[in-house]
């Protein structure tokens, strides 16, 4: 009898607002491959500098239908669509189609940064009240986790745009 | 004869170690900056290693109008942090910055630092400047 193969991990069914009040699910990023990360706006630590190497991802692929962006919030309490919006438009993000800043449910934001098996908490100790990882995580267009990138470091993340372009190219064959 | 030969080569022999030690400074010569581990862990995440900022989000240290023109509050900006609007080389920024928990002597090195590569100003300070701007924090 033949050996069943494993059956690959994938990202469950979501869906979130973005910074422009659009919902944005796994329809949406169907056939797509797509970064995540989560972040928060008043966060005084890693975020800026995570925000700063998403935008070498944003302007990279600005032109290229195939790739998204979804960047969760992980303080919905003081992220609203209209706080999205205005720190999107501070980073000079027109397009929310490209780059979505997504808010929700608080208890759905950690239960997804769980199925990204990124870490994100409450701690009113840490500084802005909120502890979370800085991974960026690369998602095929079959909802598969490909891989994680220091989203802090300008060297992870010239690994990642090179893993994008493979991606891509697989994903044309 | 011995004597003559040591007098004919110590000039050459002065040369040498003059050479040798422009070499030295030229190639390893120059000290990093005390401020710039502290710039680097404390400041760089949002302000940038070359002080860019990030678009409108984070204003610019690079030539930063706003911070040579208030220079005497630079001590009290990184001690207390920002919370209103402010206009740096003629775009606002309103993203809070926070306070730092840097001592007197960190502040000072970071702030010559930053005069250093990015304000450019003729101003060197110390510590007790620093402790001096702090007694008149409006925060």
């Amino acid at each position: 009898m033949p050996v069943e193969d494993s059956i690959d991990y994938t990202i469950p069914p979501f869906s979130f607002s973005n910074q422009d009040g659009i919902a944005v699910n796994n329809e949406t990023v169907k056939e797509k491959i797509y970064v995540v990360d989560f972040f928060f706006t008043s966060c005084p630590s890693i975020c800026p500098k995570m925000k700063k190497e998403m935008l070498r991802v944003y302007s990279k692929y600005k032109a290229n239908e195939g790739v998204k962006i979804l960047s969760f919030t992980i303080d919905p309490k003081r992220d609203s669509i209209a706080q999205l919006k205005s720190y999107a438009g501070k980073l000079g993000i027109e397009n929310s189609d490209k780059w979505s800043m997504l808010t929700g449910e608080k208890d759905s934001i950690y239960s997804l940064a769980n199925s990204f098996l990124v870490s994100a908490s409450e701690d009113p100790d840490a500084p802005g009240g909120h502890v979370h990882s800085g991974n960026f995580v690369l998602v095929d267009w079959l909802g598969r986790i490909r891989g994680y990138y220091d989203g802090t470091s300008a060297e992870s993340i010239d690994k990642l745009l090179a893993d994008m372009d493979i991606l891509l190219a697989e994903k044309s064959e | 004869m011995k004597r003559n030969f040591i007098k004919y080569l110590a000039p050459f022999a002065i040369v040498l170690i003059v050479a040798i030690f422009i070499y030295n400074i030229a190639t390893h010569g120059h000290i990093q900056h005390p401020g710039k581990t502290t710039y680097q862990r404390e400041c760089a995440q949002c302000h940038g290693d070359e002080g860019e900022g990030i678009e409108t989000l984070i204003p610019p240290l690079a030539n930063s109008d706003l911070a040579k023109q208030n220079f005497d509050s630079i001590p009290c900006w990184l001690k207390f942090g920002i919370n209103h609007r402010i206009t740096v080389n003629g775009k606002q920024y309103d993203q809070p910055m926070y306070g730092l928990k840097m001592d007197d002597v960190e502040t000072a090195n970071v702030i010559n630092y930053i005069n250093a590569q990015f304000l450019k100003t003729d101003r060197q300070i110390n510590s007790q400047w620093v402790k001096q701007q702090w007694l008149n924090c409006s925060e």
